[in-house]
């Protein structure tokens, strides 16, 4: 708990330093209290959504840097750092998995980036290989790249790894895997911003052909957040947590090496949060779906306020590591599971009914 | 009065275009159009029965049937883990079975969001496009005769230590259409190959690309009656048509008999079942009950030599069947939108919905959601004679060369949205909708003749009208 407050306030801080250092809007303290439909789409998907992928791409930048420092001067600082370089990365592709909709999907990014289960064997078999371990090697073993395979590295299956347990190959695999996520993060933000890919004028510019409207373009965003609502509840904390009727199987846990689910999920909860406020980690206008809820609905738009900060609490108040508290803490995971579950349904039966009704 | 009167003039208005028409020779007798004789699309919003979702998002393919009951849902629910799982190198503790050799590794890769895989930027890469192979001829099943040492499919991908059966290659030629109104279109012809073939590749064999395609309301598909599909059946053109259309009989290895071709580009697999287990260890390397050898067990590339077969569990296999059968279909948007009406009347008299037939209904089902339901896919799921252009030239079961299975036009509108880009055909060579008319050819050659005869401004309701579905 303590440190993930600690890593909160270095994170807001983080974030405010390339606040200011951007000419984009002004972080925003005060309520905003209108918007146009043009105006929370825009804003959410410059300031939001590209910025988190522009985040999460300097993250996965340094990531490669801290590996390969690591692979020069092998340290129990160095893996360290490594570590929380991961960690780092990693918060800021949880907060995108509020919108696994456009290139992250389309362009096969997310396979890519955030395969699971990691391809054990086909790790062994590249290590224990005599060829040269490069980012073409990752990319022809798809199941054997990206977050997890560098978590299974850079912590071991049970989180115990020693930096005198990383061979020489290992590390050969951790710098190509790093550099071959940049590669990828790199991707993911191109094919948003309008000098590249351009994804987001599919946002701003609805059109017959693609959205025909802000309206459904809201609806996507809105579908974004029940999804991964949904998939934390039913999918990454259900399936751990009850697989095959009733056995927890820690196996079926997504970042189980680093003992970093939890944060996952929370930063998922995160994710929706930035969307629904139009607002993260100090950037963006403040004109998103609260808003335009709030003009019509005040009572709706403090439900969902109140049931993501709730999804966050539950989340949190698990104790311990998550694969310890699937055997031995079930019902605060639980509890936590219910109120991500009361989340989904606020979303599901009331925001998007709200949005496909109330703004035109 | 002002009304009646309109109406009045209108009635002569389009008196006389037919007239004038009809004395310029009878080429041009499907431009009669007015708004009095625009089809009501009303009856067919739904376009899935009591399956049909509203939605013009990314979502648009993947979203449950509203209609299932909970243990159906639930079901459903598991097939979509299924359909999402990534197999990786046996042995592993979870999903393992992957290849040896393969062509991708969840069937979520190849069906992205549900829908269609784009035709593929880099050709040697992993894609939802597959090539088919065998000798020419047709087995004692009718079957498509496998060439040794690469069965019926090339996989183009193998795990770390073995080697996959080739590496495909691709080139195009361009071929330029020239419509009506003088609007060139340049069309993209994907002419494939492999090269770097793990043992020498017969020179006789022949090859045919497949992508793969949407798989919302496949369950509907499957049911449409076998009296219905033999009724719509014109072998012999009896009717004068020009346009035939035939049953594909095709081999259960299941039940080991001959039975209706429902699924595939050439319809050459009888049911969902079997379609799921083809891809499972054709596409994925994963076998099962239906199919317990690993693709290339006989082969010096394809045998993993491990003791672990059926590689998927049953209840897995019939989970992921489960959840291709009760996906929502789409509803049709804008449909009482004039030029979308005009474009529904355009696409009947341009004898597009003669293959393309709008309404297909089921019988009774199982599965309570599917059961006697009406409903609009705009296919009569029959083969045609396609033409040269699209022709691969590779028998397979009854299909010959040149036929293809009528594609259902449901959902089109919705690919870029959910796909982002709008690859249509086998091979997924026409990058937007005139093109994939354009392609038409054979049993279609008069439709598409009467296509490029279009003002611009009938093409674009037709269009309009595809693009509602």
């Amino acid at each position: 708990m303590k440190n993930y407050l600690v890593k909160s306030v270095a994170l807001a801080m983080t974030a405010f330093t390339i606040a200011s250092c951007s000419d984009n809007d002004e972080p925003t303290v005060d309520p905003v209290e209108t918007a146009t439909l043009k105006e929370a789409v825009t804003n959410t998907s410059n300031n939001i959504i590209i910025n988190t992928y522009s985040n999460l791409n300097q993250k996965a930048a340094a990531l490669h840097t801290a590996v390969t420092q690591l692979s020069t001067s092998l340290t129990l600082e160095n893996l360290t750092k490594a570590k929380n370089a991961w960690m780092e990365t990693r918060v800021y592709w949880e907060q995108s998995e509020g919108f696994l909709y456009g290139p992250v999907d389309t362009e096969g990014i997310d396979p890519a980036m955030d395969t699971w289960p990691v391809d054990v064997t086909a790790m062994n078999d590249i290590l224990n290989s005599s060829s040269p371990i490069t980012v073409a090697t990752l990319e022809n073993n798809n199941e054997a790249r990206g977050f997890h395979l560098i978590e299974f590295l850079l912590w071991g299956e049970n989180g115990t790894k020693t930096v005198d347990q990383l061979t020489p190959r290992q590390l050969e695999l951790l710098k190509a895997a790093a550099q071959d996520l940049h590669n990828n993060t790199q991707k993911l933000h191109n094919g948003w911003i309008a000098s590249a890919g351009n994804f987001v004028d599919n946002f701003i510019n609805p059109s017959p052909n693609a959205y025909p409207s802000y309206t459904v373009v809201l609806e996507e965003i809105t579908e974004g957040l029940i999804i991964i609502a949904d998939e934390v509840a039913n999918g990454k904390i259900e399936d751990p947590l009850n697989s095959e009727g009733s056995t927890p199987n820690a196996e079926l846990e997504e970042s189980r090496f680093s003992n970093n689910s939890k944060t996952d999920f929370i930063d998922n909860m995160r994710s929706i949060q930035n969307i629904y406020l139009g607002t993260a980690n100090g950037v963006g206008n403040g004109k998103g779906l609260s808003t335009l809820v709030a003009a019509k609905n005040p009572t709706l738009d403090a439900k969902i306020k109140n049931a993501i900060s709730d999804a966050i609490m539950g989340l949190d108040a698990i104790p311990g590591t998550f694969s310890n508290a699937i055997f031995n803490n079930r019902n605060q995971v639980k509890a936590a599971q219910v109120k991500v579950n009361t989340l989904h349904t606020v979303l599901q039966a009331e925001l998007k009914p709200f949005v496909v009704n109330n703004l035109k | 009065m002002i009304f009646s009167l309109k109406r009045f003039k209108k009635v002569v208005f389009s008196l006389t275009i037919i007239f004038l028409l009809q004395s310029c020779g009878d080429d041009n007798e499907y431009v009669d159009i007015t708004e009095d004789n625009f089809p009501d699309l009303t009856e067919r919003l739904y376009a899935g029965g009591k399956t049909t979702i509203f939605s013009n998002t990314s979502n648009g393919y993947s979203t449950p049937a509203p209609n299932l009951s909970g243990s159906e849902l639930s079901r459903h629910l598991e097939g979509d883990i299924d359909f999402e799982s990534i197999f990786v190198t046996a042995p592993a503790n979870i999903n393992s079975g992957l290849g040896p050799i393969f062509n991708n590794s969840s069937c979520i890769s190849c069906h992205p969001r549900d829908g269609r895989a784009a035709h593929p930027q880099n050709i040697q890469a992993r894609s939802g496009l597959l090539l088919r192979t065998s000798l020419p001829g047709n087995g004692s099943n009718e079957n498509p005769i496998t060439v040794n040492g690469f069965g019926l499919q090339i996989q183009n991908q193998a795990i770390f230590n073995f080697q996959p059966e080739a590496e495909y290659t691709v080139q195009y030629q361009e071929i330029a259409e020239k419509l009506a109104d003088g609007t060139i279109v340049y069309l993209r012809k994907p002419i494939f190959n492999v090269t770097n073939t793990y043992i020498p590749f017969p020179e006789n064999a022949l090859l045919s690309p497949r992508i793969a395609p949407p798989v919302f309301g496949l369950g509907l598909l499957e049911l449409i009656s076998d009296t219905d599909l033999i009724n719509s059946q014109d072998i012999n053109d009896s009717n004068g048509d020009g346009i035939s259309g035939k049953l594909n009989y095709v081999w259960n290895p299941l039940t080991q008999q001959t039975e209706i071709g429902k699924f595939g580009w050439k319809a050459n697999t009888p049911n969902l079942l079997i379609q799921c287990a083809a891809a499972y260890v054709e596409d994925m390397g994963i076998t099962n009950s239906v199919f317990p050898f690993e693709t290339g067990h006989d082969q010096s590339n394809g045998n993993d030599h491990l003791n672990d077969d059926a590689e998927l569990s049953d209840e897995i296999l019939h989970n992921a069947v489960f959840y291709t059968r009760t996906l929502a279909v789409p509803a049709p948007r804008n449909i009482n939108d004039k030029d979308v009406k005009k474009g529904a009347k355009l696409f009947a008299d341009l004898q597009c919905a003669t293959c393309h037939t709008p309404k297909q209904q089921t019988g009774f089902s199982e599965i309570s959601a599917l059961s006697f339901q009406t409903f609009y896919p705009y296919t009569d799921q029959l083969l045609h004679d396609m033409g040269e252009g699209l022709a691969d030239n590779r028998p397979d079961f009854l299909a010959n060369g040149r036929e293809w299975k009528t594609r259902p036009l449901w959902g089109i509108g919705l690919t870029f949205v959910v796909n982002n880009h709008t690859h249509f055909l086998h091979d997924g060579r026409a990058r937007n909708i005139t093109e994939a008319i354009l392609w038409h050819g054979g049993e279609a050659e008069n439709a598409k003749q009467n296509f490029k005869k279009l003002s611009k401004e009938d093409r674009e309701a037709l269009l309009k009208f595809i693009n509602s579905l």
